[in-house]
């Protein structure tokens, strides 16, 4: 115990300070310096780590913008739906394994086994179940949810595109992809537009995923797309679509027809259509049935790559809008460019003789009007050869205005450039350049061959022809809305250049309307309305087989009211059955028919001359109950006879009913007896019968006959179909309704 | 002996005050750590506790601290020369109680706690002190014969050996390297020759070599080191806890995100009230705080070196030194860890970490050393 007490030494002293020295020279100054690189060196790179383990961005779709059509209708729409997400991390026993399972397997009809699959994925916060599900699904699984009490299942909002017209304008509207981004047509085009921007909300998250019970949230505000307004307007389309529709079938046509439906004036395009086309709600579907049943035939075990090549060339096919995506050789109804050009120019008057054989020499070759066999036009003047399509006339004319003229008129028509209509994928012209154009370049591309221009820029420039010459700018939205509904922009219609004279137009105009009314285009002729308009048959030249033409362009385009046009309309079927392939014979009753819908619509006024007055049907007095010379009376003043069955005082029945439609001169049945017989007459056939033949067989038959189309004066009309079908029983006066259609083939 | 007997008797009733410096010190750590440890353990104690109890922890060490604060009271008001008595008898009952949590731990992974029911405790903490007090009285009484390996060597690497041995059957390998430390820096001050030393460095590396050969070692320590040179090799296992206590520090910077503001004791930090609280104070408090809390550290190391340098007999100056550099190889060993300085090794940092009897303890022993300034105190005057 001695030492107890004693002090510690100097060595003990001396050592005690190397001990210090040592523990905190490099045993703090180590950790010391260690801290210091972690925190002020490296500590942004740590913290950045650290940071994309903490945060949560999640993201706020902005509401796209609704497209419109022309008066407010609503062609593409978004709604919410939600994604299902599971978080197999949150769940932990096996029993709410299988409730999950169990309880999404119904409400979604999938695979519970699948589900339970997806939940083994233990580390995984975010299984994606299914997507897409709409409001009263979301709703049965919060109900589930709330009523099973799970952990793990989380319903993500997101939103999805409604289409309510279904194919309709499909070309034009496109559609969204899987990202409600804009893939195709307006909604790609106007993707900045109607996307809107969207948000986020960062929030930090613990370990668990769940939220931190800490205040740290940041939200930036989704900002939602603009609206925008077209001017293509739901009825004009639903004719331009109904009418497409009905010749795709009619004449089989094989490489999808094409509408266009234009304000001459403004350049505005009030219906725009391909057809067949597809269901925006569903674009990878195909719709087109004969299609459909080839792609099924490929669709074998061992053709897998072939089928899904198949499958994709035709979903792009369906997609395409042919309007600005599909240049075609325009034929005959560039003529009338050609015209504008020679007229404006002053090469030709309308008064210019030309003479047709039927065939044309140019540098060597022969080159036939489409009537050779009918020994062509003769001696004709210009107008003639405008309203005949004469190839000879047209080609003598571009080889006066040269190459250089032509050229010029060509570009100021906008036919060397795309037209810069506000939608995606246009694409431009293929066409002799100045340099290139000889004699026979010339001569073919003056009737509108050897050259391809697209369908929009085909009747843009026709538009300039016959709207007092201004070439305008095509476009198909008229209004930007923001998302409360104010303008935002507005599009002013742009002339781009002064093409040929309003004098020269107003000439062009009405040559145009004398094709319709005389000459080649009749099959557009509308009671009532003066229309103007140019029929165009092209060959497929770069798809002739040993001189032998294997496809044609059938295409008309017609424009009304010729002395101040207001709408345009340029129908384009491609690849007609080849037995009757003639612009004049199957695209021009197409527009005639379109024309016929869409005039009225857009409040034009029928205008009927007196002979056109003349085919007008009555409406038929109300005459029962009337005594018989009262009724006979009332009748004759209407402009219709009458004809008395049964021997009572009074009219007790009529045919055709009161407000019915009677033709001018039909005969209205009385009949004055309760017991009378009716008699029953049989509806004889006359579909192929000509003009007067068909009317003389109905009357004689003891019906009325209603007249439509091309009418029952002059050559080669024809009734093409007629209502009540033949073979019907009917009574005595009822009216049938007969189509008639000129049958000549005009190039 | 009368000579000592009666200097004993001058001095007892002149007994000085404590070190004042000492003990703000210590006090000053405690509070700064029971604030720290309520930010670290508040979220996980949302998390985790009974109830949500965000003050589950803090509540508890609050309990214990005002006790050990009172102990540490006591202590230092008793001499510090009764202790005598107390060496061997310690000693041995710390030596059952490493037998005894080999047979019945609390936990089968880990061997290393006792409990009591009420709480539980490591028989390593106590052991820690027990090396302290014997090798402190066994310099203080055989200070003159150091020299010779038969009082300077052989007892210490005895009782180090036994112990080392038995702890590394729970296994505790942090707790056995700092009663290593702290033993070696004990014989190093109370006169072990040089020679003994630099031969011990040179076993030290013969050691290494033949602990590789031992099965089990090897695997115990091995994973650790992997994932200490590339934490990033395992993110989402072995590797978690470091590349997590990594990103806390680092996010820190060098002013902190502010207390209470830490986002990585939010589940993502492993035992963010425990051995990683560190990491969390260098998150909300900054390289600054960090380097502030080190330098209360250092400060109350070098403070508790005068104490022993003061003291007027060796058994004071080696308790002095032993218990000092306890707590001051044990803040270095765990900071190090924190920052992937060292590989990762469970070992708490003093007056932080959660943990009743482990404060109780520390500020009993902190008891000690105040005890034994009263006594420099006297000797100065």
């Amino acid at each position: 115990m001695a030492n107890m007490g004693k002090a510690p030494t100097y060595r003990m002293k001396s050592r005690m300070i190397i001990v210090l020295i040592c523990m905190i020279a490099i045993g703090f100054g180590i950790v010391l310096l260690n801290l210091f690189r972690l925190q002020v060196i490296d500590g942004d790179k740590w913290q950045s780590y650290a940071l994309s383990q903490q945060l949560r961005s999640s993201k706020i779709s902005a509401n796209r913008g609704t497209i419109y059509d022309a008066n407010g209708k609503i062609l593409a729409k978004s709604a919410s739906v939600w994604s299902v997400i599971v978080a197999p991390a949150e769940v932990k026993t096996q029993t709410q394994e299988n409730a999950i399972a169990d309880g999404l397997s119904k409400i979604l009809e999938i695979d519970g086994a699948k589900i339970l699959k997806k939940l083994q994925n233990k580390e995984s916060y975010h299984e994606i179940i299914k997507t897409k599900i709409e409001q009263p699904v979301a709703d049965e699984i919060y109900a589930f949810i709330a009523e099973n009490d799970v952990p793990g299942i989380h319903l993500v909002e997101d939103t999805k595109r409604y289409y309510p017209y279904g194919n309709f304008a499909a070309n034009v509207l496109g559609f969204t992809d899987y990202d409600n981004k804009g893939a195709y047509g307006l909604e790609s085009y106007y993707e900045k537009v109607l996307g809107g921007v969207p948000g986020r909300v960062v929030s930090l998250k613990n370990a668990a995923g769940t939220t931190m019970p800490l205040q740290y949230e940041q939200t930036y505000d989704a900002q939602d797309g603009n609206s925008i307004v077209l001017t293509i307007d739901e009825t004009v389309q639903h004719f331009l679509e109904k009418n497409l529709e009905t010749a795709v079938v009619e004449h089989k046509v094989k490489n999808r027809a094409v509408g266009i439906v234009m304000d001459p004036n403004t350049g505005a395009i009030l219906a725009m259509a391909t057809k067949p086309d597809f269901d925006p709600n569903n674009p990878r579907e195909i719709l087109d049935p004969q299609t459909k049943e080839e792609l099924e035939k490929l669709n074998t075990a061992e053709n897998k790559e072939a089928y899904a090549d198949a499958l994709q060339q035709a979903q792009y096919e369906s997609w395409k809008n042919k309007a600005i995506s599909d240049p075609y050789e325009p034929g005959s109804v560039f003529k009338i460019v050609t015209a504008s050009a020679g007229l404006e120019s002053g090469v030709v008057s309308a008064e210019t003789p030309f003479y047709c054989p039927g065939y044309i020499e140019v540098a060597g070759n022969v080159i036939d009007c489409w009537n050779r066999n009918k020994g062509g036009h003769g001696q004709i003047n210009f107008e003639q050869g405008v309203m005949g399509s004469c190839n000879p006339t047209f080609i003598t004319v571009g080889q006066w205005l040269g190459v250089d003229l032509f050229s010029d008129y060509f570009e100021n028509f906008g036919l060397t450039k795309a037209t810069g209509v506000d939608l995606p994928g246009e694409v431009g012209s293929i066409y002799h350049q100045r340099k290139d154009m000889g004699i026979s370049e010339l001569s073919s591309s003056a009737f509108g061959q050897t050259f391809k221009v697209t369908p929009l820029q085909m009747i843009t420039a026709a538009s300039a022809a016959v709207n007092g010459g201004k070439l305008m700018q095509p476009y198909v939205v008229k209004q930007i809305l923001d998302p409360n509904g104010n303008v935002v922009s507005t599009t002013e219609p742009v002339v781009k250049r002064q093409v040929i004279s309003e004098e020269i137009s107003k000439e062009v105009s009405l040559m145009l309307e004398k094709v319709v009314s005389e000459g080649s285009g009749k099959n557009a002729y509308i009671p009532g309305y003066r229309v103007g308009g140019k029929t165009g048959t092209s060959e497929k030249l770069d798809q002739k087989q040993n001189g032998e033409v294997r496809s044609r362009i059938s295409s008309f385009l017609g424009f009304a009211p010729a002395d101040n046009p207001q709408v345009v309309v340029l129908v384009v079927l491609d690849e007609p059955d080849l037995a009757n392939a003639y612009g004049s014979v199957v695209a021009a009753p197409v527009v005639g028919s379109i024309l016929n819908d869409v005039l009225p619509y857009l409040g034009i006024e029928p205008q009927y001359t007196a002979e056109e007055l003349e085919k007008v049907d009555i409406s038929t007095p109300y005459v029962i109950d009337y005594l018989i010379h009262d009724a006979e009376a009332s009748i004759r003043i209407a402009g219709l006879k009458s004809r008395v069955i049964g021997n009572g005082t009074t009219v007790i029945r009529q045919t055709p009913g009161a407000g019915e439609p009677t033709p001018r001169d039909g005969t209205v049945i009385l009949y004055t007896e309760e017991e009378t017989q009716q008699d029953l007459i049989v509806v004889p056939d006359v579909i192929g019968m000509a003009g007067q033949e068909a009317n003389r067989t109905i009357v004689n038959a003891g019906l009325n006959i209603s007249i439509s189309g091309t009418g029952i004066e002059g050559s080669g009309n024809v009734a093409v179909n007629q209502t009540p079908a033949a073979g019907t029983q009917v009574e005595l006066g009822t009216v049938v309704t007969v189509e008639f259609k000129n049958t000549e083939s005009v190039g | 002996m009368e000579q000592v007997k009666k200097k004993q008797k001058q001095a007892k009733p002149k007994k000085g005050s404590i070190d004042l410096t000492f003990l703000i010190l210590v006090l000053l750590l405690l509070v700064i750590g029971l604030v720290m440890l309520f930010s670290a353990s508040y979220a996980y104690a949302y998390y985790n506790a009974p109830g949500h109890n965000s003050f589950y922890y803090i509540s508890r060490q609050l309990v214990f601290a005002i006790l050990g604060v009172g102990v540490m009271g006591f202590v230092s008001m008793v001499d510090y020369h009764l202790l005598h008595k107390f060496a061997i008898p310690i000693f041995l009952g710390s030596l059952v109680l490493l037998v005894a949590v080999l047979i019945i731990p609390s936990r089968e992974d880990a061997k290393r706690w006792i409990d009591l029911g009420f709480a539980t405790f490591q028989p390593s903490e106590i052991a820690k002190f027990a090396i302290i007090l014997l090798f402190a009285h066994l310099i203080s009484l055989n200070y003159e014969k150091m020299k010779l390996p038969r009082y300077g060597v052989w007892p210490f690497l005895g009782v180090m050996g036994i112990v080392s041995f038995l702890m590394l059957l729970e296994p505790h390998l942090s707790g056995t390297v700092l009663i290593v430390t702290i033993g070696i820096v004990m014989m190093f001050v109370g006169g072990t020759d040089m020679k003994w030393f630099m031969l011990g460095g040179a076993l030290l590396i013969g050691g290494i070599i033949v602990l590789v050969l031992i099965p089990g070692v090897v695997e115990y320590a091995a994973g650790r080191v992997q994932y200490w040179i590339d934490p990033f090799s395992d993110p989402r296992g072995k590797g978690y806890q470091t590349i997590q206590s990594l990103y806390a520090i680092g996010s820190g910077g060098l002013m902190g995100v502010g207390i209470g503001n830490s986002r990585q004791k939010h589940l993502y930090l492993p035992e963010p009230q425990n051995d990683f609280i560190f990491a969390v104070v260098c998150e909300e408090l900054g390289f600054i705080g960090a380097v502030i809390i080190i330098l209360i550290f250092v400060l109350l190391i070098w403070r508790g070196y005068v104490i022993a340098m003061r003291c007027r007999d060796r058994f004071g100056a080696m308790l002095a030194i032993g218990l000092t550099t306890q707590v001051g190889v044990q803040t270095i060993l765990n900071i190090a860890v924190v920052s992937n300085t060292i590989p990762n090794t469970g070992i708490s940092l003093p007056f932080f970490s959660s943990g009743g009897t482990a404060l109780v303890m520390l500020l009993a022993q902190m008891g000690v050393i105040l005890s034994v300034s009263r006594q420099t105190a006297l000797e100065k005057e």
